[in-house]
């Protein structure tokens, strides 16, 4: 029973690429070009996973992860870019995808995100995870809730070593814990970026435009 | 008269900020107020403590003074260098203290002939032999061989003709030796002879050692050029040999002239400005080179390319370079973390690795390049890597690294 995935993205040779790659590993069920698109068939197919390009015309994949959540919030979304731009990839994890990753990812890495956005895990690339340190380092205002605006120095630790390129497995070992843990660590530090209030969040990302 | 009294109170430590009076902690012996009079007046410091010390043996004046000059100085850094004097001023000055010091006599805040002028004699002396020149700009010789100049022959000469005449008035003065003359001319003949036998050899000393730490600026020169040559030139002569397309080896051969054009006759090749555009720059030029994607992350500050940061950014552009064309990895990593004057790189790859313990001493990559050329700016450099693991090497520098 392999996993139902649907991809989006306006640039047809890509779309070709991952057929190519996944083609094999995956149901794919669908593809789309553009924003009313793929959120008119994700809706209908309701995939399992849907990788989404995060620069789209027509409010570009923060809308399709939008729209279709409504309706289908089983479906998991995975945001897929070459941009290195901040705002746009928080953008897209606070509309609710479940991961990020850059185009430039090889095809097991690729399959392997999908694995583990499906299992309910969270992907973190190290862009990502550098962004992602970025946006937590400042002082924590006193009016927000520790438990959500704060990360704890594990999570911190995991995410410095994503940062350097480790998958997590090897960060799991370079740490002495399990992958189970770097897991449920990821997966608290995407709730938090997910549910934070700290405005500096957005903020930080729009005045970060690039790295 | 209280109301009034408080303002002009506030007023006055205002007023003695535009006298202008420093105290200068970091040049100072005791507490900078010497050297603060010192560039003050425009003389040399160990001139102003000659004073000060003689003057403390007229009564104690000169404690009195030092005393009263701390509390009315404040402290203040080397901000501009110290204005230079006339001759004439510099006699003026002389004869002005001297004068001060007869009044004192004359008034009877005095310790007695026998002290205060075998005290002044010899301080003087030694402040004569021993005072470096002020450190300015107008003595490029003496910056180049190791920041002050050392003592000429004349204030040689004046210094110990000063503590001798001091010590021989002492010694005469207390009566120790009534037939102080022949003994006198003893010890100067005696101290010319060994002046001959002694004064090539004490001279040849002294420029063998200019000589050394010449030869040593050189050789560290010479260290950081044959690292820069080894990072640039002699990776693009290995490229060249085994690359097929000569098309290709135009394009390589042509952007090491230009970087190193660049190097040459205008300092960096541009593109560094900042931390993360120097990384992102080492890590594209990787890319080129080997076609191994480089993936920079970096956090916290993005801070200006000193000096220092420069050289580990070209540590960590030789780590990249090593990790493409060694690890056999499909990408390498780099992590930059900045934040309060403290810089990290990590460059990771999952390649094949190495044992650090085999890899042969006169290996210049990483000896040099990367370890050394950090330690040079006072960084560190760590190399972590099993067969089979991947490498990390890990660039630190500032914050006690």
């Amino acid at each position: 029973m392999s996993i139902r995935v649907f991809v989006v993205d306006d640039h047809r040779l890509f779309l070709a690429g991952v057929r190519a790659e996944l083609g094999e590993r995956f149901d794919l069920v669908g593809e789309a070009v553009d924003v009313d698109e793929a959120t008119e068939a994700i809706t209908r197919l309701a995939p399992e996973v849907a990788l989404v390009d995060v620069h789209m015309p027509g409010g570009g994949g923060t809308a399709v992860v939008r729209a279709v959540a409504a309706s289908r919030p089983e479906v998991k979304f995975l945001a897929l870019s070459v941009s290195d731009a901040a705002e746009d990839v928080i953008a897209m994890i606070r509309a609710g995808a479940r991961g990020y990753v850059t185009k430039s990812i090889g095809p097991d890495d690729l399959a392997e995100a999908v694995r583990r956005v499906h299992a309910g895990d969270a992907v973190f690339s190290p862009r990502l995870a550098g962004f992602v340190l970025d946006a937590f380092a400042a002082a924590t205002p006193a009016d927000l809730d520790p438990d959500l605006d704060r990360l704890t120095d594990r999570e911190r630790e995991v995410l410095r070593q994503i940062a350097r390129g480790y998958a997590y497995k090897q960060v799991a070992r370079r740490l002495g814990i399990s992958v189970k843990t770097v897991e449920s660590h990821v997966s608290a530090v995407l709730r938090k970026l997910q549910l934070s209030n700290r405005h500096e969040l957005t903020r930080w990302a729009t005045e970060r435009r690039i790295i | 008269m209280a109301s009034s009294r408080a303002p002009q109170a506030r007023r006055l430590p205002a007023a003695l900020a535009r006298l202008g009076l420093p105290r200068r902690a970091a040049e100072g012996a005791v507490s900078g107020v010497a050297a603060g009079v010192a560039y003050r007046l425009g003389i040399p410091a160990d001139v102003a403590r000659a004073g000060f010390i003689t003057l403390a043996f007229a009564g104690g004046v000169g404690l009195a003074a030092y005393g009263l000059t701390w509390l009315l100085s404040r402290p203040a850094a080397a901000d501009e260098p110290p204005r230079a004097l006339a001759p004439a001023q510099r006699a003026g000055l002389a004869l002005g203290f001297l004068g001060l010091l007869l009044v004192l006599r004359e008034l009877g805040v005095w310790f007695g002939d026998q002290v205060v002028w075998p005290v002044g004699f010899v301080a003087f002396g030694v402040a004569a032999m021993w005072s470096r020149r002020p450190a300015g700009r107008q003595d490029l010789f003496a910056q180049i061989s190791g920041g002050h100049g050392g003592p000429t022959a004349a204030r040689l000469a004046v210094g110990a003709l000063l503590i001798v005449g001091g010590v021989a008035l002492f010694l005469s003065s207390v009566d120790v030796l009534a037939g102080l003359g022949q003994v006198m001319l003893a010890a100067l003949i005696g101290g010319a002879g060994l002046a001959m036998v002694f004064g090539p050899w004490v001279w040849r000393l002294a420029a063998d050692l200019g000589r050394e730490r010449r030869e040593r600026i050189r050789s560290e020169e010479r260290a950081a050029m044959a690292a820069h040559l080894h990072d640039s030139v002699l990776q693009t002569l290995s490229l060249i040999q085994r690359s097929a397309d000569p098309r290709e080896m135009v394009v390589l051969a042509r952007g090491q002239e230009r970087a190193l054009r660049a190097w040459l006759f205008g300092g960096e090749p541009a593109g560094g400005g900042r931390l993360r555009a120097a990384l992102q720059a080492a890590a594209a030029r990787v890319e080129a080179d080997h076609r191994v994607p480089v993936e920079v992350v970096a956090t916290g500050d993005d801070p200006e390319v000193d000096e220092s940061l420069q050289a580990l950014i070209q540590a960590a552009g030789e780590a990249i370079t090593n990790a493409a064309k060694h690890s056999g990895a499909s990408a390498v990593s780099v992590y930059a973390e900045a934040a309060e004057g403290r810089v990290e790189v990590w460059v990771s790859d999952q390649g094949t690795g190495f044992d650090p313990a085999t890899v042969a001493p006169d290996r210049r990559g990483i000896a040099e390049s990367i370890i050394a050329r950090l330690r040079r700016v006072g960084g560190r450099a760590e190399v972590t890597s099993e067969p089979g693991e991947g490498t990390e090497v890990r660039l630190s520098l500032g914050g006690g690294s």
